[in-house]
């Protein structure tokens, strides 16, 4: 069963593939082909902020309730994969951004929101770097992790709003303002599942190998 | 970019997605082996 | 847990004071923050001075600025509220001697009292300095307050977390600054509509509300992060 569902997404994500360079029209406005990257920038950086939600759904689960070691550690390696993701999307974004304002950073708040986020996963990262019993550990990421989900949605939808409220011509951020055709927002929409999908796939796999790592380690 | 070179990009693509894939697949036949034992 | 209000606002008090009397004998965290300010200062004036800033370019620079100083004054003041406890290993005797609520406020009073002095120390000279021109000295006031709760909020937070933790001293700043750099956009932008007289109406409410969710994410939080 799982087989199957793991060539479904292999399909899936093929499919997007294609159709993001073959099926989608090109965005207007934009240069050349460089729209193309949107199906994957995009879809990453939901995935990314995805994992970020699960990790905080887990570290709420681990502290709250029974101290599972198993939330904890799915709220670590959702982290660690939320920082890869996220990682892509930003250099994805800012090669997409040389290509259409000519430079690779521009202060665009997104950009701006992506890279704090990214500082979040590397600060909680760092946190359970520096502690060394494990049920303390859990304990203070866990509530590291809580502390960044409510200061996050301002970072996300209060902050863009307030820049672009100062500045007369706001850089253009393409997700927001361009109406999409309905095929390119097909592709988008299924390349998001795909995504979602596979970060948990790999997210799967990443605690089973942090399990069998954390059972040696108490040998 | 051409859209003859639009074809190369679906196609590097579709080879470096597929290869990601197997080696996911592999990686998780090779967790239940090691599950099993342990 | 029914608390006999009074009983609980004892402890605070007692928190509040001890946090004092420990400050007063090493003077540690206030020798730091003013320190910080004072050199961050002088500085800025420096480097400013000669430049001779335009109005319009100090509306959009002067806010940013002072800003920073406070955030970094903060950073390098403020995280020894926790770490020398555990550091004299008093943490054991606090952990049964008041209730977590209890300690989490007076900490944060402490913390609120060095913010508020470092502000009063460190606005009225910088505005001088500067020739920062504010529009609306009320606006300012009230952003530094709700400004200054924030700061010391998060950083009463971020302080406990890593109290138990290794390299307190870079991580407190690795950790703070991701969940202080929101409320820093915000306050700066309230700052800057202090400055130039126009009416913060999309930014001063959410600083409000960032205060507000941090402060209970923190008397939730607090308990599980402190006791084992």
């Amino acid at each position: 069963m799982k087989k199957l569902l793991a060539w479904l997404l292999w399909l899936w994500i093929s499919l997007v593939i294609v159709g993001a360079f073959l099926y989608a029209p090109l965005a207007k406005g934009f240069l050349g082909e460089s729209s193309r990257i949107l199906f994957f920038h995009v879809p990453m950086a939901w995935a990314s902020f995805i994992g970020f939600i699960a990790a905080a759904v887990w570290s709420g689960r681990y502290l709250f309730g029974r101290r599972d070691p198993r939330h904890d550690r799915a709220a670590a390696v959702a982290i660690e994969l939320g920082l890869v993701f996220g990682v892509f999307a930003t250099v994805t974004g800012a090669l997409w951004a040389r290509i259409m304002w000519g430079a690779y950073w521009n202060w665009d708040p997104r950009q701006i929101s992506i890279l704090i986020s990214l500082l979040f996963y590397g600060a909680y990262l760092a946190l359970r770097a520096a502690v060394d019993d494990r049920e303390t550990r859990g304990r203070l990421s866990a509530a590291y992790a809580l502390l960044g989900l409510v200061v996050t949605p301002f970072l996300f939808w209060i902050m863009p709003r307030i820049t672009y409220s100062l500045h007369p011509e706001p850089v253009i951020n393409a997700q927001g303002k361009v109406e999409m055709e309905a095929r390119m927002s097909q592709v988008l929409y299924a390349s998001g599942i795909g995504f979602t999908a596979l970060f948990f796939w790999i997210h799967n796999l990443q605690c089973r190998i942090q399990a069998l790592f954390d059972r040696r380690a108490a040998l | 970019m051409v859209s003859g070179g639009i074809g190369w990009v679906v196609a590097v693509n579709l080879i470096i997605w597929t290869g990601l894939f197997l080696y996911l697949l592999r990686l998780g036949k090779r967790l239940r082996e090691l599950e099993k034992d342990s | 847990m029914r608390r006999n209000t009074s009983t609980w606002g004892a402890e605070v008090a007692a928190v509040f004071a001890k946090e004092w009397r420990c400050e007063f004998r090493t003077r540690y965290s206030l020798n730091t923050l003013a320190l910080f300010a004072c050199t961050t200062l002088v500085v800025v004036s420096f480097s400013l001075g000669p430049l001779g800033v335009s109005r319009s370019q100090g509306t959009a620079l002067l806010p940013v600025l002072l800003w920073i100083i406070l955030l970094f004054s903060v950073a390098a003041g403020l995280p020894r509220a926790f770490v020398q406890e555990e550091e004299t290993h008093t943490a054991t005797a606090l952990r049964l001697a008041a209730t977590p609520s209890a300690l989490f406020c007076g900490k944060l009073l402490y913390g609120l009292t060095l913010v508020f002095a470092l502000e009063a120390l460190v606005t009225p000279v910088y505005v001088a300095m500067t020739s920062f021109n504010v529009e609306s000295p009320g606006l300012l006031i009230a952003v530094l307050a709700a400004g200054g709760y924030g700061l010391a909020v998060g950083s009463t937070l971020v302080a406990a977390i890593i109290a138990q933790a290794r390299s307190k001293g870079t991580l407190f700043s690795v950790l703070a600054f991701p969940v202080l750099l929101p409320l820093l956009v915000l306050t700066v932008e309230v700052t800057r509509c202090a400055a130039s007289g126009s009416a913060p109406d999309v930014a001063l409410p959410q600083l409000l509300l960032y205060d507000a969710v941090v402060t209970v994410a923190g008397l939730m939080l607090f308990p599980v992060v402190w006791n084992p």
